[in-house]
């Protein structure tokens, strides 16, 4: 009965699907680059069509993001000058890192000569040209990108966005969407209307935590930044990412991600006013395989939104955080993220040898251009490696998109006018022959003890490591870091609880129990501090009180298998043989697996009289 | 037809019967049903600006500029609060968004301002527009006091504030209404380029 409960909290910004990119499927024509000086006549069926089809047809057609197509020398002419001026400017195609050695997939970013030739034809006044010259139209897939998903779930409720206004962020949660264990190799995202969601983010939300922020059940809630809870060593894993023009992506072999019946899929959109009101209902299509995860990608986050106290008017405000990597892993997708204030965000790598690397660089930030990059080839990153995050922030008037008029001091937080420094990281740790343990507990641990070190008076730091010392088997260790997370917030649930999971551990039961009152306290539906009052109090003999405890975690949750087995047993130990049996039952359809249930199950039906066992 | 100034002043006779038609069935039909958009070539446009005894507010838009689409609220409310000062016609410079189109453009969006399709850009060239969405404000006499931007809500394409701070349309119309001259008679806009006649 001593299995103990716990989650880690963690803080998650817009988390992202496995799912970034352009398939490979898609037959795109390859850019061929023309020499100017050999065609001073620039046409659109030669010169510039190529460019046109490749790099802005994605969106630019019927039912994608793109406010007009861009499929014929006819669209192209009725909007020349627009697409000189937006390609000039680098605002279209929209990509914003700048180009380095670490090349990203699927780069979006024209050439100098590219943009070249697109003004020279408008200068020259938009000829067509010969029609022999023009390449076929892109072939696009129509309805669902990777065909038809295993699954497709709708939004239960609809959110209607309003015709004018600011920039709106809403949240949806899909239910379970599984009934049993699934490994996902894919999400396709369909977001609403393409032309007012930004982007779109997916979280996996195994403790279905997110619920607790809907007024009603299905709802979905507003807020541009969700924080959901996360097993402690099942840590996310996956950009679960949508943006605008990215065709889904099937996970490598190996790297699907699991789904459990019990976790809610989490949409987090951004919307932009259109001018008319939208009604958004968003749906998801979900691709299984069968081939369940060997290899464990792992986010690191790398942030410093403490440091975030920016006066107003300051125009360069740096925040900065370096992490050392504590083992060999390999870099393969990266996601700045800061808000309205961001201005120029950059991540590099500091080798061991002492040669430095930019992992990426964005001059000019745009939030509404924000996305995952995954790197066209992994990167590999060796132990000592420190990675880098170098942001810059502009609070004053002469940033356009500052939300307050006039700037005035700005704190990280959560809301659209508080800012972010966040630098998200999927790394694969190399799995060493003969290691016999998971090595995203390394880099965990590693991440926990710097974010201590960053903030000592950081209660999720705390807590985080001692999590993970627990997990070690350190339990003193633990202990030492719960109080520290206790001192800082002496009523949260979740330290109480977990503290209390520790002290169990360790044998203090009374101490336990205190603790967990404590935790019930300030959260009465809490099933784990239910479930684990529910073995300190059976620990202590006081077998009532645990069937209490456990009734109350099965009330709860009525699929946990554990909490049915428990009570069942607590049950039987006060001589209820018909219900514990009832629960013991319950445990056994639930999880067929749990030997202790199927013994205790046993033993109640000889203790029954003759004619109940059966 | 070239806009030089003899042209125009015969053709307004020809044209003068339709464009009454026009500005009485926009006088007297509140919100139709399906919206009504006018046709108007060089010589309309001379009569369409004439002076009407009230200010005359001009916007260009195109059906897919988002940005213009983005100004439709505000549009619909300004109309409003003018309605009794102030004409206001959406005007649609590209040839190739079709009566139509427009119609069920202005469905979609619940506009009920009067529409104009300006096929030969004559209004494109009385009040210099370049860009949707880019105004242009006529004093009672028929006088282009203002032409630009509607407001600073846009820095560059994609570089919006989350709100205006200067509104210069409607203190261009402020100001007209009073018999005055705007303080700002321009302003560049930003949006989407209105393209050159085919």
């Amino acid at each position: 009965m001593n299995r103990v409960r716990q989650t880690i909290a963690v803080l998650i910004v817009c988390l992202v699907l496995l799912i970034v990119g352009v398939t490979h499927t898609v037959a795109l024509p390859a850019f061929r680059p023309q020499t100017p000086a050999e065609n001073p006549q620039v046409t659109f069926n030669r010169d510039v069509a190529p460019i046109v089809f490749h790099y802005c047809a994605t969106c630019h057609r019927p039912g994608e993001s793109g406010p007009f197509p861009l499929l014929s020398y006819k669209d192209a002419k009725s909007h020349a000058r627009q697409i000189a001026a937006v390609t000039q400017s680098r605002f279209m195609p929209p990509w914003l890192p700048e180009p380095a050695e670490f090349k990203f997939a699927d780069e979006l970013r024209l050439s100098d000569a590219q943009i070249a030739v697109i003004g020279r034809w408008v200068e020259q006044g938009a000829i067509e040209g010969a029609a022999s010259d023009l390449p076929p139209k892109p072939n696009f897939i129509e309805g669902w990108q990777m065909g038809t998903p295993d699954l497709v779930v709708k939004a239960e409720k609809p959110y209607l966005l309003p015709a004018s206004g600011t920039d709106q962020y809403w949240n949806f949660i899909f239910r379970t969407p599984v009934t049993k264990t699934r490994w996902l190799k894919g999400i396709e995202v369909r977001p609403g209307d393409k032309r007012v969601v930004h982007h779109a983010n997916v979280l996996v939300d195994r403790m279905q935590s997110a619920r607790l922020q809907e007024t009603s059940p299905g709802a979905g809630f507003g807020g541009m930044e969700i924080k959901i809870e996360s097993e402690a060593f099942d840590p996310d894993s996956h950009f679960l990412f949508w943006k605008p023009g990215t065709l889904p992506y099937s996970e490598p072999e190996g790297m699907a991600l699991r789904i459990d019946p019990g976790s809610d899929l989490v949409l987090n959109i951004h919307l932009q006013p259109s001018g008319k009101e939208e009604l958004i209902q968003p749906s998801l299509g979900l691709y299984f395989t069968n081939q369940p995860a060997t290899r464990f990608p792992m986010l690191l986050q790398l942030e410093n939104d403490r440091k975030l106290d920016i006066p107003p008017g300051e125009k360069n405000f740096l925040v900065t955080d370096d992490f050392t990597i504590p083992e060999d892993v390999e870099l393969l997708a990266i996601y700045p993220h800061a808000h309205y204030l961001g201005k120029d965000l950059e991540a590099f790598a500091t080798f061991p040898d002492g040669t430095k690397k930019s992992l990426i660089h964005i001059p000019s930030w745009d939030l509404n251009w924000q996305a995952v990059f995954r790197y066209a080839s992994p990167v590999e990153l060796p132990a000592g490696t420190v990675i880098s995050m170098r942001y810059t922030y502009d609070n004053s008037d002469e940033n356009v998109r500052n939300p307050n008029v006039p700037p005035k001091r700005v704190m990280g937080g959560n809301r659209a006018s508080d800012e972010m420094a966040h630098l998200w990281l999927q790394v694969l740790p190399h799995n060493l022959p003969g290691q016999n343990f998971d090595p995203r507990r390394v880099l965990q641990e590693a991440m926990a003890r710097h974010n201590v070190a960053k903030n000592p008076a950081d209660f999720e730091a705390h807590y985080n490591l001692g999590a993970m010392l627990q997990a070690r088997g350190e339990v003193d260790a633990a202990l030492k870091e719960y109080q520290l997370a206790l001192q800082i917030r002496p009523e949260d649930a979740t330290a109480n609880n977990a503290m209390a999971g520790a002290s169990l551990a360790s044998g203090h039961t009374e101490q336990a129990v205190k603790y967990l009152e404590v935790a019930l306290l300030s959260r009465p539906n809490y099933f784990d501090a239910h479930y684990n009052l529910g073995t300190a109090l059976a620990m202590q003999n006081d077998f009532a009180g645990a069937v209490a405890q456990f009734g109350a975690a099965v009330q709860l949750n009525a699929m946990d298998a554990n909490a049915q087995a428990n009570l069942g047993a607590a049950l039987a130990e006060i001589g209820n043989w018909k219900d514990a049996r009832v629960h013991l039952e319950k445990a056994l359809a639930i999880d067929p697996n749990l030997a202790l249930a199927r013994e205790n199950l046993e033993q109640v039906k000889r203790e029954l009289p003759n004619d109940q066992r059966r | 037809m070239r806009s030089d100034s003899a042209t125009f002043r015969i053709s307004v006779l020809v044209r003068a019967v339709f464009v009454t038609i026009f500005v009485i069935s926009l006088g007297y039909l509140p919100a139709p049903a399906s919206q009504t958009v006018v046709d108007v070539y060089n010589s309309a446009a001379g009569e369409l600006l004439q002076g009407h005894g009230k200010v005359l507010v001009l916007v260009f838009v195109r059906t897919d500029c988002p940005i213009s689409n983005r100004y439709t609220p505000l549009l619909q409310q300004m109309e409003k609060k003018y309605a009794q000062e102030a004409l206001f016609r959406l005007v649609f410079p590209d040839r190739n968004e079709s009566a139509e189109k427009i119609r069920s453009y202005l469905k979609e969006y619940g506009y009920d301002l009067a529409a104009i399709r300006d096929l030969d850009h004559a209004l494109v060239k009385k009040t210099f527009a370049k860009i949707t969405p880019e105004s242009a404000v006529f004093n009672a006499k028929g006088e282009l006091v203002y032409h630009g931007r509607i407001d600073n809500l846009y820095e560059h394409i994609g570089q919006a504030r989350s709100a205006a701070t200067t509104h210069e349309l409607a203190d261009a119309i402020d100001a007209a209404n009073k018999g005055e001259n705007p303080r700002v008679s321009s302003a560049n806009a930003v949006g989407c380029f209105i393209s050159d006649l085919e």
